[in-house]
């Protein structure tokens, strides 16, 4: 038998088809090109995201401050002397090698190469900087900031820099071009205290530097 | 015939039997779902078997996968259904308050299922101590992001989905005279070095020519995240900029200029700017003592906001979550040496209709009782009359 409210039921379900339907519609208005004028940020490179190793279980892991090393073979590549009680993990992923050092607590060192200038280097400064939660800079500050490291293989432009927070943290970097067109870049990163003890053999590494 | 068919689907509706069955699929689907997120992780197994109409499974010796169960969507919607019809069949006496009340609350419980199922946004916000962020982010999904960095105060964010990216041809970013011709759109993938000898990269600009990019399948594990990337050609004023690409693999900077513009290309995970920030003052990270067992974690924001005229500090702590201008802001995770605050940010339009549905359903089985008590009261003292 068909209930006496049939007209109040059509209206119930007509109003649940309406509903379904304007969700729908919402939800088909988020494939569109979205337009935000935002201050400029800080951070330029998210410094962690979440998930990273160390970071809660149960979120995605990190991604985005890794630049992409195409690796380059034969000539114009780099080689490099390590500093006893150093190793050298090769290129995993996106890295060309990783140095472990002896110095206990949060410190690792990189190499990345990149094809051309990659971006130039004040744009890569500004996101190292970004990385430990420092604001950008520009074309002064980065000559005032700028150490000159000499090597076999060429000038390295070297930048070191510590970050405000609680837990500061330091980053060493330098980059230096290679006659290929790649530009190459070492850094060494970790918490400020044990960063501050590996500063000086991983100098020693840079001036090591020669090429194949 | 017609009236026969009608009354016929009405009884198969209202029916306490389709309850039983339904009840019956959404306990498998529970379990079904709860051993899918070891493969999926959590979202993935919660989109596969609950917010979707059907199961679907691909078989070996079939190109394309076919529905083999009814999804959570299917069941959910069969069981308001049906709800609604055993609802209107109650009789509309004093005496079944209490149950319309109850049915009503159950109604309205669903519908708010639905309403998240559909319209349910979850990102979060990491947030450094002594950092300001103004935004929030996805866990999975991608932009490609075409920042307009000229102005030195200022950045104009123009955020592509993943979605758009995905159907490929040419996108338009309004308010610009940029064009991006979408080359070829991977949701994931490995980059490596271009090892010599390959075939050239179909980039032509920025550091894309010595990248080669292998397609992975994609994943959807809590753990494990998509590197999506992107070949796009920016074209403005007739002239083409090259072929870029973009991917989630790419920290390094990479612009171009149009005009006396400068644009930045950047994948990255989709950002949802808000009109309001917050900044991380302090983060507290209790264990119990002599273990490294979490006893609670909170952070202490400031939020700011400039249209409102408001700038307060809020703890946010385990189980008291932020809620603010729609948002639902849960203290989630943290990080690097406790200076990093994770939080959960749901946005449900729907929020509340759970709390109604409880209101309603307890304030109906209360009715209820009280109407039977007062019956049973009644017949006793007739009985005693009597």
């Amino acid at each position: 038998m068909f209930p006496r409210h049939s007209r109040s039921f059509v209206a119930k379900a007509s109003l649940l088809a309406g509903t379904g339907l304007l969700a729908l519609a919402v939800g088909c208005g988020r494939d569109q090109v979205s337009h935000f004028r935002v201050p400029k940020e800080a951070v330029a490179d998210h410094p962690d995201h979440p998930g990273h190793e160390e970071h809660a279980q149960g979120m995605p892991p990190a991604t985005g401050d890794m630049p992409a090393p195409p690796r380059p073979t034969g000539q114009g590549s780099l080689k490099w002397s390590l500093p006893k009680g150093w190793s050298e993990v090769p290129g995993e992923g996106m890295r060309f090698a990783t140095f472990k050092s002896p110095v206990p607590g949060k410190n690792e060192t990189t190499v990345v190469v990149l094809p051309g200038p990659a971006g130039g280097e004040l744009a890569n400064v500004n996101r190292w900087r970004g990385q430990i939660g420092l604001g950008p800079i520009d074309e002064t500050t980065l000559a005032a900031a700028r150490v000159v490291v000499k090597s076999k293989a060429g000038d390295l432009n070297v930048y070191d820099f510590t970050s405000q927070g609680q837990a500061k943290s330091r980053m060493v970097a330098g980059l230096i071009s290679t006659p290929d067109g790649n530009t190459w870049f070492l850094k060494l990163t970790g918490d400020a205290g044990p960063v501050a003890k590996a500063k000086p053999d991983f100098m020693r590494i840079l001036e090591s530097l020669r090429l194949d | 015939m017609i009236k026969t068919l009608a009354s016929r689907t009405w009884a198969f509706f209202k029916s306490f039997q389709l309850t039983i069955v339904l009840l019956a699929l959404l306990m498998l689907l529970v379990v079904f779902c709860t051993l899918a997120q070891v493969e999926l992780g959590t979202a993935g197994a919660v989109n596969a078997y609950m917010r979707s109409f059907f199961v679907w499974h691909q078989f070996s010796f079939l190109p394309f996968p076919i529905p083999t169960f009814p999804g959570g969507g299917l069941v959910g919607l069969m069981l308001t259904l049906n709800l609604i019809a055993k609802t209107l069949d109650i009789q509309r006496t004093w005496t079944k308050a209490g149950m319309w009340l109850v049915h009503a609350g159950l109604v309205i419980l669903f519908a708010g299922e639905f309403v998240a199922g559909l319209m349910q946004v979850d990102t979060n916000l990491s947030i450094e101590v002594g950092q300001t962020v103004n935004y929030v982010q996805s866990y999975k999904n991608m932009e490609l992001a075409v920042i307009d960095t000229t102005d030195p105060t200022w950045d104009e964010v123009y955020s592509v989905p993943d979605t758009l990216l995905a159907k490929g041809g040419a996108i338009a970013i309004p308010g610009t005279p940029i064009t991006l011709n979408v080359k070829r759109y991977f949701p994931n993938s490995e980059l490596s070095n271009l090892p010599p000898g390959a075939q050239p990269s179909l980039a032509t600009a920025g550091i894309g020519p010595g990248v080669s990019v292998v397609e992975r399948p994609t994943v959807t594990n809590d753990n494990e995240m998509n590197t999506g990337s992107v070949f796009v050609e920016p074209v403005a004023g007739g002239r083409s900029y090259g072929i870029w690409l973009a991917s989630m693999a790419i920290g390094a900077p990479q612009s171009f200029t149009h005009e006396g513009r400068t644009y930045a290309l950047s994948m990255r995970l989709r950002r949802q700017y808000l009109p309001y920030s917050f900044t991380l003052k302090q983060f507290r990270h209790d264990v119990y003592p002599g273990t490294d067992i979490p006893k609670n974690f909170s952070s202490l924001v400031q939020v700011v906001n400039p249209s409102q005229k408001e700038s307060r500090e809020v703890l946010i702590y385990m189980n008291q979550p932020l809620r603010y201008e729609g948002k639902t802001f849960y203290q989630a995770s943290f990080g690097k040496n406790d200076t990093l605050s994770v939080l959960s940010v749901v946005e449900n339009p729907g929020w509340l209709l759970p709390y109604v549905s409880c209101v309603l359903v307890s304030l109906g089985l209360l009715v209820h009782f009280a109407i039977v008590l007062r019956r049973s009261l009644k017949r006793r003292q007739d009985k005693k009359e009597g």
